[in-house]
């Protein structure tokens, strides 16, 4: 009987550290959704992901019910020209963090279905390479200046 | 005799190669020029607006678009938290405005009530695509419609800067996209002591 209770506990730590699916390694803090201003089609969501895990992850997918369409975009600064591209994934090292903030990366909800109202709270799906997902809880805040107090992006 | 003046020819077209090889940068945005500034005249939702009627006071000129999901507002928030850093007789004495570049969708009434959710003091102008490319030459901002493959559509690149107008309408200095409020603040009262 011990031996089997060993044996099965041995079998789940086993499976939690190499099978652990990318969901469960990844945290996310501080997700935020920047509230649109009026008329504007199409607004983003920043978060910090860290990956616990010893592997690297890709965010492949994001999903949210209060735009038509999610995607995931990036913005490149060539020499003073700011150009906002879709992504394929965002990569999450192992052992390491990615920010999502203004001007960088960013999960984009295009097509609202409703202006938003501060304070709302916006769930967002996260979906991994390895088909493994998270879901998130972003509040829509009114957005802010860095270094004001109410500064979102360095939490 | 026509030797010669097929070698002129060979060392002017060499010349020519060289020179374009050095100075020809289609791929630049034109931010590498210098730009004078000056007068324009462009669209409100209130009449036309021009740069000449705010002699006396400090402007700052951003170009933008509405669609623009992430850039103009960070911009827009800091110039935003800028002007609210000035003591209201400072205040008075700015004025901000938002060029848009995509007047293709940006409508007069949709451009005030974006610019109003920033700051109720900001003015959105825009024009024709003419006259709107006219003024981001005169100031040399750049920007360039672009197709991402987006579900939102094109995207529009361009450059973030601040075009910092002195009191006597004339272009003093551009803010980077990155300039803090504070450092906003500082620029705008260097200019305001001068009269």
């Amino acid at each position: 009987m011990m031996h089997k209770i060993s044996a099965l506990a041995v079998t789940l730590l086993f499976s939690a550290g190499v099978f652990a699916a990318a969901a469960d390694n990844v945290s996310v803090q501080d997700p935020y959704v920047r509230l649109a201003p009026p008329g504007a089609p199409a607004t983003g969501a920043f978060m910090v992901l860290k990956n616990a895990g010893d592997k690297d992850v890709k965010v492949v997918k994001a999903e949210n019910s209060l735009s038509k369409v999610t995607e995931l975009h990036t913005h490149v600064n060539d020499g003073g020209v700011m150009k906002m591209r879709p992504v394929q994934s965002i990569d999450i090292k192992a052992k390491g963090e990615t920010v999502l903030k203004p001007g960088g990366l960013h999960v984009m909800l295009i097509d609202l279905k409703a202006p938003m109202q501060e304070g709302n709270v916006v769930p967002i799906t996260l979906t991994f390479d390895d088909g493994s997902s998270k879901k998130v809880e972003a509040k829509v805040v009114r957005p802010t200046a860095p270094g004001m107090p109410m500064d979102h992006g360095k939490h | 005799m026509s030797q010669r003046i097929l070698l002129a020819i060979a060392v002017a077209l060499g010349l020519l190669v060289i020179g374009l090889g050095l100075f020809w940068n289609p791929g630049q945005p034109e931010t590498t020029v210098s730009p004078r500034g000056g007068d324009f005249t462009l669209q409100s939702a209130d009449g036309p607006v021009s740069l000449s009627a705010f002699r006396g006071k400090v402007v700052l000129l951003y170009f933008g678009y509405t669609y623009c999901p992430d850039i103009c507002p960070t911009s827009l928030v800091r110039t935003a938290a800028a002007l609210n850093l000035l003591k209201p007789e400072e205040a008075s004495r700015v004025v901000t405005l938002l060029v848009s570049v995509d007047p293709e969708r940006d409508t007069l009434a949709h451009l005030k009530e974006y610019v109003t959710f920033f700051h109720p003091g900001m003015v959105g102008l825009t024009s024709s695509q003419a006259e709107v490319a006219a003024v981001a030459k005169q100031y040399g901002a750049f920007y360039a419609k672009h197709q991402t493959g987006s579900a939102a559509g094109y995207v529009v690149d361009h450059t973030a800067d601040v075009y910092l107008i002195g009191t006597d309408g004339v272009l003093k200095e551009r803010l980077p996209h990155v300039a803090t409020p504070e450092q906003m603040v500082a620029a705008i009262r260097e200019r305001l002591s001068v009269q």
